[in-house]
């Protein structure tokens, strides 16, 4: 705590970055093999909701103006993730239109709401599209529980996790719950978007979940080496974002994204090239 | 108090481009819903975030761009993306699906680079993202229409082909039909919907205008000709309310748009419920 409280603006945005570039790609593993990592779009998008909803309430309400955004951002994302179980169900033969349709739903009210609310343009902004600058201590404390609550969760359900990801049929065999789980999986990354959202912006903790496992995939011949290499990449989009932003005077999320994007080009090219070689040496 | 509509000429303007929308974004979103491709309209919009992104940027330094509407580098680049999707569908053989959320992402993020060195973060920035009924002009209202007739006259002409090739692809290219060349055109119609869609719903809303309309239609309808009846119809009747609500309350008409989807959504889940019961 002591330490913390020492921490400059900067530095406190820094250990965010860290911890989010951590976490980030090691769920995304798991979303990737398990197919749905578009689902991390849906719920950073009714996270907004739930942030603009919180806003919203602490303005218009006196009794409810001790009401942090973040925590009504984890409510509705978790929320959000139960809605996408539900609306699965009932589109039995289109259960990818649940995703969009809990997108555009987030995306909608907090436009609503947004147009309600009287706060400067710059603060939606931040929400929307990141800054470490305005990372506080409680920002950064709700970042360090909420990480550490999600490592653990997957840490202690490693095994669980890989089987279900894996092999459904397996899992299910071996006596895993699969309902259970996957209400599991959603908490899990209800949690990771709503520590990942201060930094990186809502529109962007897609992108954090995706690009660096995208990349990793390219260079990696197994699961260990896709989260390690995952978090690798992550955690270098999230410096060098960081760093470039700062002397650019540029969003950090979108610096962020785009060191990101420049990883996902050169995992490709290595790839590409190393393919060629190859198959120049079988050829003669 | 749609009367007001008709006083104004840049409300006449948005009256009628709304309309436009309001029709071709659901009829599109029929054939990318049957043929599960909805997810693209997202990654899609976004990128044209980054083409509107782009061409603010070069207005500030290029005369030539300033005077330019944004819409044109949007098209250009939700363009290049739908084709850019298909290649990377290509590189991840195993994992297709993460061709949409790496495009999504890549627009927005890019998109954000280029707000933030053209100093974009103001109140212009937030109509893109959100729809306005005053910021349409009339060369807005030009280019909807001319893609209104475009894509009418294509879907006359190919109708045939795309149903044949929405229901059942293996049937369709067995019987002869072009599936790449029909595939490609119906891409780049659907980028350039999205484009011109986006100044009244804005950017972030658009793909709902395409997918929440058919998604009620879905739960109603009992054949497709209906299915496009229904979601043109509840496509419109959302437009009209989200315009009429944005100029009188002064919200975002993108908002009000997708929560009248929302709210028919819900009624249709369940009447088709309580029918079925």
């Amino acid at each position: 705590m002591e330490i913390l409280q020492q921490l400059t603006f900067l530095e406190r945005g820094i250990a965010a970055g860290l911890i989010i570039g951590f976490i980030c790609p090691l769920l995304g593993a798991f979303l990737l093999v398990r197919r749905i990592t578009i689902i991390s779009e849906a719920l950073s998008h009714i996270t907004l909701t739930g942030i603009t909803a919180g806003i919203f309430l602490s303005q218009g309400f006196v009794f409810l103006s001790f009401l942090n955004p973040l925590y009504t951002g984890l409510f509705f994302s978790l929320i959000g993730s139960l809605l996408v179980e539900k609306l699965r169900q009932i589109y039995k033969n289109f259960q990818e239109l649940a995703i969009p349709v809990i997108l555009s739903a987030g995306i909608g009210l907090s436009a609503i709401l947004i147009s309600l609310v009287n706060t400067s343009y710059s603060e939606w902004y931040s929400y929307l599209f990141g800054s470490i600058v305005t990372v506080s201590l409680n920002d950064l404390l709700f970042i360090i529980i909420t990480g550490l609550l999600a490592f653990l969760m997957i840490v202690a359900f490693y095994k669980e996790l890989l089987s279900i990801s894996f092999d459904q049929e397996f899992a299910k065999v071996s006596g895993i719950s699969i309902r259970r789980f996957n209400f599991f999986f959603s908490i899990l990354i209800a949690l990771v978007i709503s520590m990942s959202m201060k930094v990186v912006g809502i529109l962007l903790v897609g992108a954090m979940v995706t690009l660096p496992i995208a990349a990793s995939i390219q260079i990696a011949k197994s699961f260990r080496q896709v989260i390690f290499w995952g978090i690798v990449f992550g955690e270098v989009s999230m410096i060098g974002g960081i760093l470039f932003s700062y002397f650019f005077d540029i969003a950090t999320g979108g610096m962020i994204v785009v060191t990101g994007i420049g990883l996902l080009l050169l995992t490709t090219i290595i790839k590409r090239s190393k393919e060629y070689v190859e198959h120049k040496l079988s050829g003669g | 108090m749609i009367s007001v509509f008709f006083q104004y000429d840049f409300l006449t303007y948005s009256l009628y481009t709304g309309l436009m929308i309001g029709f071709l974004a659901p009829f599109i979103g029929v054939f990318l819903v049957v043929r599960r491709l909805s997810l693209i309209s997202d990654a899609l919009s976004h990128i044209t975030l980054s083409g509107v992104a782009f061409s603010l940027l070069l207005g500030r330094y290029y005369p030539f761009f300033a005077g330019l509407n944004p819409i044109y580098m949007g098209m250009a680049f939700s363009v290049s993306g739908a084709l850019f999707i298909d290649r990377l569908r290509n590189v991840y053989q195993y994992y297709k699906e993460l061709a949409i959320p790496i495009i999504l992402s890549a627009g927005i993020g890019i998109g954000v680079v280029f707000i933030s060195l053209a100093n974009g973060f103001n109140n212009d920035l937030f109509q893109y993202l959100f729809g306005s009924v005053v910021a349409i002009r009339q060369s807005d209202f030009q280019i909807v229409s001319i893609i209104t007739i475009v894509v009418l006259l294509l879907f006359i002409l190919f109708y045939k082909e795309w149903f044949y090739l929405s229901f059942d692809e293996e049937q369709a290219v067995v019987s002869g039909i072009p599936r790449k060349p029909l595939h490609f055109l119906f891409m780049i119609i659907v980028a350039l919907v999205i484009a011109v869609s986006m100044r009244v719903v804005g950017i972030l809303l658009v793909s709902s205008l395409m997918t929440l309309p058919v998604a009620a239609a879905l739960r109603l309808a009992k054949g497709f000709k209906q299915m496009f009846i229904y979601a043109v119809i509840f496509g419109e009747i959302s437009v009209i309310f989200g315009l009429i609500s944005a100029f009188h309350l002064d919200t975002a008409p993108g908002g009000t748009i997708v929560i009248i989807n929302i709210l028919i959504l819900l009624f249709a889940i369940l009447f088709s419920k309580y029918r079925r019961a």
